[in-house]
């Protein structure tokens, strides 16, 4: 988790010789690679601004195969590399290494093909998430994931993150949507994964390579599935007097064989917050729920009559259907927007990403409260309602001594709940360097093996983002047992913690 | 494994494993059948040790499938047939390989749910060997294939390692997710001895119709414009028969959506000037029936959807038939005399982004190839060596000879 030790490889950026950065001038060209420290600083750090590091330097390909140079480089030397999106990663995923360099993918921004007739599209990693939508709008299509981050998150990063968004709960999640992956290896081979057809001959690599978080090599250019937009939308807004009427209705709505596209539940602060940040006039209540119906118009009007019903048997006072456009859009801006917004309410925060089994909200949500109380914290809560994909955001000062340590250790604990009753640490934001340690937690040490074995399979060298993922580095071959000192830890490059 | 006393031991020690009763001696093939997961890693394990080919087994149903080997040991997964857990309120479950895709179904029909899959031969597969194979029926158009439906498995790896991966929630990013390289991997990587579904509720109102056509191309048309259209479309296929060409489409809805669907289905019919009427309900299997033709080539193309139609005409002149959902999954059988032609079918899809893989090969028949994705070979190779240096598990069964 974050660690202040950190800190200390920010201060000088490592050093690459003269030759090697020659090399990638060779491949990339002057003006495409950065070595200044004050330049290298746009780098240091992604979404999770707690952790930074100075990479030794940047480079900025603009095809696949200077990529694919690139790689070939770091693989002869032994460089490790990371690549990024547009940094909005919220895990640390694209935090530098402090010996290798970033492989920035902000040059490689085209929209290859488009095959409206079949609903498949190739882009470039580079290419931003709505950017995509915004493509296939005309023709009646959008791409469903959507990350909170989606105006300025690239297609990369979400591949990269197995990103997902509101809309996952009936749409599916960046995994559903891949079909086709060109990677360059981190020895530097080039490899087509999955095929426009589905089901291609072989082992699912897309699906492994997927959420894999940048570990198993670069990916260079993706094909994904859109969908056709709804004949219908309608957006409500519930408001009640306790998240625990608001989680029920949830459920029932659920019970009643109804799929929402989206299911979203805010309380009380993030609604002040928002309402203060972007002013979409929700309603002052304990809870806030959210629903989108999406479909044939017949079914939608149906369907909604029901839900409304629902939200009132559940003590709904206030149940609000946007009228127009452009009001969904607003109620959208205003959820989309808490995670910033929860800067009014703390000079700090932390996101989290827990998931649970819906059912089980109510004891969980009480039991964060009474967590936050004994720490003398402040948690709001934000959530993918429908999968149970909570965002608790601890709130918190880190201009008071030892607060920041507290809120680190509640978040950790906040996850590890979700564990004890069932669920996952991460549903969206990937495990990254921020919960490196909650794996070891979620997943026993012959799981975390057998991961491994696939870490191994794609990259022996561990070149690939390291240190990311699993909780601890791990040679290639290296079997589990009882604690040894990795051998980049005595070597004193690595620190375990 | 000739050798009598070195066979009396190998059987002393699965018995010890499994117990006497649950070992079998069959020539020169020894089949076995735990009753538990951590009994399944006790044998593979030994296996392990002493370099003995293992097969996976659950019903038997897809055992041709991919090519002909045969192992030493036949692991069979009946006697894990429990459904373990069906959260019906979480609308996720648990279930055991071994347990029949009809059981699990009968089961979570209780609470009027389901995993949302049609595979082949529901009452003999099991949930295992149905996720090792990677099948996959009409209803994918809707729900997704396996890798959408699993989000949690357990599966033992060749040297007796159980492993977990995912968990008990549909959203969760948290590691590598294994149970994606385990489906369709045809057992080559480790045995599966549990996974967990998301569920979906059973539909309560669905309705089948049929357009037939002596010529494919207007219902090629026509399948596009149903994919582009805001119809509720559940499933939706091409099938080829003696008797022309049929389209064969399932909305479900709302029953009050459903008239106003179907009016819509005959105008879309209408403007290829076709007919839409009732279809029977069996058109839904017709998929399983390619299969009873032990005289012909049995094979798995897969394509775009727009390439459907004129594939469907050029099995038809190879005088086979075919059945191809609108996901691009098509089963077709094809007459033995074929092969020389089946290959240039093959390298035809492979073109244009698809593929071929013979399910079943006639007797007597000249071999054809399948589809193998020559630059991911090397790192298929790299995977399973991985999870299994001694190649113990299904070796020789998978793509390029895996």
């Amino acid at each position: 988790m974050l660690n202040r030790s950190q800190d200390a490889a920010k201060l000088e950026p490592k050093v690459l010789s003269e030759a090697v950065l020659g090399d990638f001038r060779a491949v990339v060209g002057e003006k495409g690679i950065i070595v200044e420290r004050n330049q290298l600083q746009t780098y240091e750090c992604d979404g999770l601004t707690a952790l930074r590091t100075l990479p030794a330097a940047v480079v900025l390909p603009r095809s696949r195969e200077e990529v694919q140079a690139i790689v070939r480089i770091c693989a002869r030397h032994r460089i490790p590399f990371v690549a990024r999106g547009a940094g909005t990663g919220l895990s640390g995923g694209a935090l530098p290494f402090a010996s290798g360099i970033v492989i920035s993918f902000a040059r490689m921004n085209r929209i290859l093909a488009v095959d409206i007739p079949n609903q498949r599209i190739t882009v470039e990693p580079g290419v931003i998430n709505s950017h995509v939508t915004q493509r296939v709008a005309p023709s009646g299509h959008f791409y469903a994931p959507d990350p909170s981050s989606q105006s300025v998150c690239t297609i990369g990063g979400n591949v990269a993150e197995n990103a997902g968004g509101a809309h996952c709960l009936k749409y599916g999640f960046t995994t559903t949507h891949v079909l086709a992956l060109d990677v360059v290896l981190p020895n530097g081979e080039f490899v087509h994964l999955g095929s426009p057809a589905v089901d291609s001959p072989g082992y699912d690599l897309t699906g492994v390579f997927v959420g894999s978080e940048g570990t198993l090599g670069v990916v260079t250019a993706i094909t994904l599935r859109i969908v056709k937009r709804a004949e219908a939308v309608q957006v409500l807004l519930a408001a009640y007097n306790s998240i625990a009427a608001a989680g029920q209705t949830v459920s029932d709505i659920i019970a009643a064989s109804i799929l929402p596209a989206a299911m979203e539940i805010m309380d009380r602060l993030s609604i002040e917050a928002a309402e203060a940040s972007v002013h979409p006039n929700y309603p002052a209540c304990e809870a806030l729920l959210l629903i989108e119906l999406d479909g044939p118009v017949a079914e939608v009007d149906v369907h909604m009559q029901q839900v409304r019903e629902i939200c009132r048997a559940n003590g709904a006072w206030e149940d609000r259907l946007a009228q127009s456009e452009h009001e969904r859009l607003l109620v959208w801006k205003g959820r989309k927007a808490a995670f910033a917004a929860a800067g009014r309410l703390a000079p700090n925060y932390i996101v989290q990403d827990g998931v649970i089994p819906r059912t089980k909200l109510p004891i969980i949500l009480e039991e964060i409260g009474r967590m936050a109380t004994a720490t003398g914290l402040r948690v709001t809560n934000v959530f993918h309602a429908g999968d149970g994909n909570l965002h608790p955001i601890v709130l918190y000062n880190a201009s008071i001594p030892g607060q920041e340590e507290l809120a680190v250790d509640l978040s950790i604990r906040i996850l590890h709940l979700c564990v004890d009753h069932g669920g996952s640490i991460t549903g969206e934001h990937g495990v990254g360097k921020e919960k490196q340690q909650a794996m070891g937690y979620m997943y026993s040490e012959p799981d975390l093996d057998t991961m491994q074995l696939v870490r191994c399979a794609f990259d022996p060298h561990q070149l690939a983002n390291p240190d990311k993922l699993f909780p601890r580095p791990r040679l290639c071959g290296e079997k589990s047992g009882p604690y040894t000192p990795h051998p980049l830890e005595v070597a004193g490059v690595a620190e375990y913690f | 494994m000739s050798d009598l006393t070195s066979l009396q031991t190998f059987a002393d020690d699965l018995a010890a494993i499994s117990g006497p009763e649950h070992i079998r001696v069959d020539e020169n093939t020894f089949s076995v059948a735990p009753a538990s997961t951590e009994e399944i890693a006790a044998v593979l394990r030994y296996a392990n040790r002493n370099s003995i080919t293992v097969g996976p087994w659950g019903g038997g149903t897809k055992q041709s499938w991919g090519n002909p080997i045969h192992p030493s040991l036949i692991l069979h997964t009946h006697r894990l047939d429990t459904v373990r857990e069906h959260t019906w309120q979480d609308m996720t479950c648990t279930v055991q390989a071994g347990c029949t895709w009809s059981s699990l179904q009968a089961s979570l029909a209780k609470h009027s749910q389901f995993v949302a899959l049609d595979p082949l031969w529901p009452d003999r597969a099991t949930i295992g060997g149905i996720a090792a194979t990677n099948d996959s029926g009409s209803l994918r158009l809707k729900y997704g294939s396996l890798r959408d439906l699993i989000i949690g498995m357990t599966i033992v790896l060749a040297d007796g390692t159980i492993s977990r991966s995912g968990g008990k929630v549909v959203k969760n990013v948290a590691g590598y997710d294994l149970h994606k390289l385990m489906t369709g991997a045809f057992g080559t990587l480790g045995v599966i001895t549990e996974i967990t579904f998301r569920l979906h509720s059973i539909p309560r109102h669905a309705q089948s119709f049929t357009i037939a056509s002596a010529d494919v191309e207007p219902l090629g048309q026509l399948l596009m414009k149903i994919l582009d259209s805001h119809l509720s479309t559940q499933s939706l296929q091409l099938r080829s028969g003696s008797n022309g060409f049929t389209l064969d489409v399932r909305l479900a809805t709302l029953p009050e959506v459903i008239r106003d669907q179907a009016s819509s289905l005959s105008k879309l019919a209408r403007s290829v000037q076709l007919e839409a009427s009732d279809a029977d309900s069996d058109v839904w299997n017709a998929r399983q029936t390619h299969f009873d033709q032990a005289e012909c080539f049995v094979v798995k193309a897969t394509m775009l959807p727009s390439d459907i139609s004129p594939i469907a005409a050029t099995i038809r002149t190879l005088g086979g038939t075919s059945v191809t959902q609108a996901t691009g999954i098509m089963t077709a059988s094809i007459p033995a005399s074929a092969s020389s032609q089946l290959e240039h079918l093959r390298q035809k899809l492979e073109a244009t982004g698809g593929s071929l893989t013979v399910l079943h090969h006639p007797a007597h028949a000249t071999a054809v190839a399948s589809t193998v994705l020559s630059d991911t070979l090397p790192l298929i190779r790299e995977l399973k060596h991985r999870f299994d240096p001694n190649r113990i598990l299904n070796p020789g069964r998978f793509v390029g000879g895996i």
